[in-house]
């Protein structure tokens, strides 16, 4: 079982430093200048841009760039701005090159919207996902299944940004049913039900796979022999399908759960900009458009370390759960 | 060599007892797990529905240029429609059109710029198709020899290709898409002033290319299991017995029982790629002016959709039923290639 931890543990730091490496090469080594996004083109004369290489050191060699940057990661650095030196703590992910305030700053303030708007979807494509699944289960063949299914198969194929934006065009800004996003300084209540939009049809779109998936792992329960022995024995339909099916049924679906929690921390992307959700992967999509490179970095390396870490976490519990895995 | 697996034989006797006479069944021959699937598939409703939207969606770009001369001549321009000409005669001081949909322009042209609509709307049904097919094709390959080769060799080069699938897999790639297609662009088109065209084109190829480098892993892990477990099967390892070379057991032996999960997955990969496409247009990284896109439509029409629902409203619905058709049509094949699956 340690084995098995550490292997899985060395390839989640192998893929993280990976990552580490090549979106740096990538991005600092791409041909972008960063210091021209700071520099406004009409106003931009040499020794200004000169200037604004060396003060966010882009004239020294790449790899003590990258070992600044790597050092920092681990015990912070010190960076002088306007004559003041300001310390910046580990993880320090640099400073914006266009807000000159600190990537920590910039997107951990931002982080827990992400995190609401992922949880909140969440809680609608479990609820809706495994319910609906279950009556497409034990109603299996019935209108209803087809109709569940057929529709659930229609809301996952048509592209998720066109539904969304949809909603954000018709239902929010015209017909104002539902409100528009505001931040949380505006008052926990009107924040919340901003974000009922955005979660609401991010998780029913995710919903549509939970019901394919809760449907076929619930059928292939309800076909075990077990269920037979039950039922024959005469215990309650009730009992059969929640007690003796579902528990097993849900397993599969736990290890999914975990995995598309993760894909929705870092997926919220599109949500965010179509919303107007003050999220980092808004925050992300912004700094694109200016060539801010640590933002871009930093939102990259969070992504990735969000991905990695829910990956093992979700391994190791399922090696727990299934010890076949583990000796595979 | 393909072996029919049990429940393909079910299936199929199932099917002759329901189909055939009773008499015919003595001549009863052997048939491939694909030629069951097609048989499936022809009698599968929804997905000849979804085949005719295709059809259609195939139809209107091959056929564009002729489907937009069919508009006549505009009496104002004195010219016929086409996908690119700014008319800004047409359009008023705010920018909002002076005409609307006409014999001329069957959707009206686009506020600010005068273009007609319909043409944009039949000419930018071609990128979203030739991306999905053409990266859908490349990745295919791409995936499957990857899978095959660390499948079948194991050792070093195996633990080598796993580590790169995960390595790809964990990476925030909406994000990592969007913040490269930039970079390769000004990499490619460094120092030298392009037209608005040739920097679309550029912008095309580098899409489909980036679209291909970030979706072969699903195929790649799906095929490698499958081979980790084919070459243990007696059928491939009398062949390396009696001294078959390795390319014509790759190839003739092992590729043929994946011949299945390859074309389901290539067809799931088509309807991705449109997608992956338009919404990388939308959020600023996909196509560029003056290309037609649906995808730019969209990002472009929102802000004039309540005023002005044309400009909005083609794309949304040309957009989503070609991607639900073809999604639709790919959950019919894999369907029609499970024998588990009744529906």
């Amino acid at each position: 079982m340690l084995t098995y931890i550490l292997r899985r543990l060395a390839l989640a730091l192998s893929v993280i430093m990976a990552t580490l490496v090549s979106a740096f090469l990538l991005f600092f080594a791409g041909p972008a200048d960063p210091a021209q996004a700071m520099c406004p083109e009409t106003k931009c004369n040499p020794a200004r841009l000169e200037a604004i290489t060396k003060s966010i050191g882009l004239d020294k060699p790449l790899i003590e760039q990258f070992l600044t940057y790597f050092k920092g990661l681990f015990v912070g650095r010190d960076f002088v701005y306007a004559g003041d030196t300001v310390h910046c703590g580990a993880p320090c992910l640099g400073f914006s090159f266009v807000t000159r305030r600190s990537v920590n700053e910039e997107l951990f303030t931002r982080f827990p919207n992400t995190v609401v708007l992922a949880l909140m979807a969440a809680v609608v494509f479990v609820t809706v996902g495994v319910t609906l699944g279950i009556i497409a289960a034990v109603r299996r063949g019935s209108a209803t299944d087809r109709g569940l299914v057929g529709a659930s198969q229609v809301l996952g194929s048509i592209p998720y940004y066109v539904l969304a934006l949809l909603v954000a065009l018709y239902p929010v800004i015209l017909w104002n049913v539902l409100p528009q996003y505001s931040s949380i300084s505006a008052g926990v209540g009107p924040y919340f039900m901003g974000m009922l939009a955005p979660a609401l049809i991010l998780g029913l779109v995710t919903a549509s796979s939970y019901v394919r998936y809760t449907r076929n792992s619930m059928i292939e329960t309800l076909s075990m022999d077990y269920i037979r022995t039950a039922r024959s024995k005469g215990i309650h339909e009730r009992t059969v399908l929640f007690k003796h099916g579902f528990r097993a049924a849900m397993s599969p679906i736990a290890t999914i759960l975990g995995l598309d929690i993760a894909a929705l921390l870092t997926g919220t992307l599109i949500t965010e900009q179509i919303f107007g959700v003050d999220g980092i992967g808004r925050r992300g999509l912004a700094a694109l458009r200016s060539f801010d490179l640590p933002v871009i970095m930093g939102t990259v390396l969070i992504g990735a370390v969000v991905v990695v870490v829910m990956n093992l976490v979700v391994d190791i519990a399922y090696s727990f759960i299934d010890p076949r895995v583990r000796l595979s | 060599m393909p072996e029919p697996s049990a429940a393909t034989l079910i299936e199929e006797s199932e099917e002759t007892s329901s189909t055939t006479a009773p008499e015919h069944q003595e001549v009863r021959t052997g048939r491939s797990p694909g030629q069951v699937a097609w048989a499936r598939l022809k009698r599968d409703k929804v997905a000849i529905i979804c085949f005719a939207i295709i059809l259609f969606f195939l139809l209107v770009a091959i056929f564009a240029p002729f489907l937009v001369s069919l508009e006549a001549v505009d009496p104002i321009t004195g010219a016929k429609a086409d996908p690119s000409t700014v008319h800004t005669e047409l359009v008023d001081f705010n920018g909002l059109p002076t005409v609307g949909a006409s014999s001329a322009h069957w959707l009206g042209v686009e506020p600010r710029l005068g273009r007609d609509l319909f043409a944009r709307w039949a000419y930018g049904a071609r990128p979203s198709l030739i991306i999905g097919f053409v990266a859908a094709f490349a990745s295919t390959v791409v995936g499957v020899a990857l899978g095959l080769i660390g499948g079948y060799l194991g050792g070093a080069s195996d633990k080598v290709i796993s580590w790169v699938i995960d390595f790809f897999l964990s990476l925030p790639i909406l994000l990592l898409v969007l913040a490269i297609i930039p970079i390769m662009q000004k990499r490619i088109a460094a120092g030298g002033d392009l037209t608005p065209e040739e920097t679309s084109t550029i912008r095309f190829w580098v899409l489909i290319v980036i679209l291909v480098v970030f979706g072969w892993m699903g195929l790649a892990r799906l095929v490698r299991g499958e081979v980790k477990s084919l070459r243990e099967r007696e059928f491939v390892q009398a062949a390396r017995a009696i001294g078959v070379p390795t390319r014509s057991i790759l190839f003739r032996e092992i590729l043929p029982n994946l011949v299945g999960p390859i074309i389901v997955s290539a067809s799931i990969a088509v309807p991705a790629y449109i997608t992956y496409e338009a919404t990388l247009s939308y959020l600023g990284a996909g196509l560029v002016e003056p290309t037609a896109s649906w995808g730019r439509t969209i990002a472009d029409a929102q802000n004039l959709f309540a005023t002005y629902p044309l400009w909005l409203w083609p794309s949304v619905i040309g957009l989503s039923l070609l991607v639900l058709a073809l999604s639709l049509l790919g959950d019919s094949i894999r369907d029609a290639f499970d024998p588990t699956s009744r529906r």
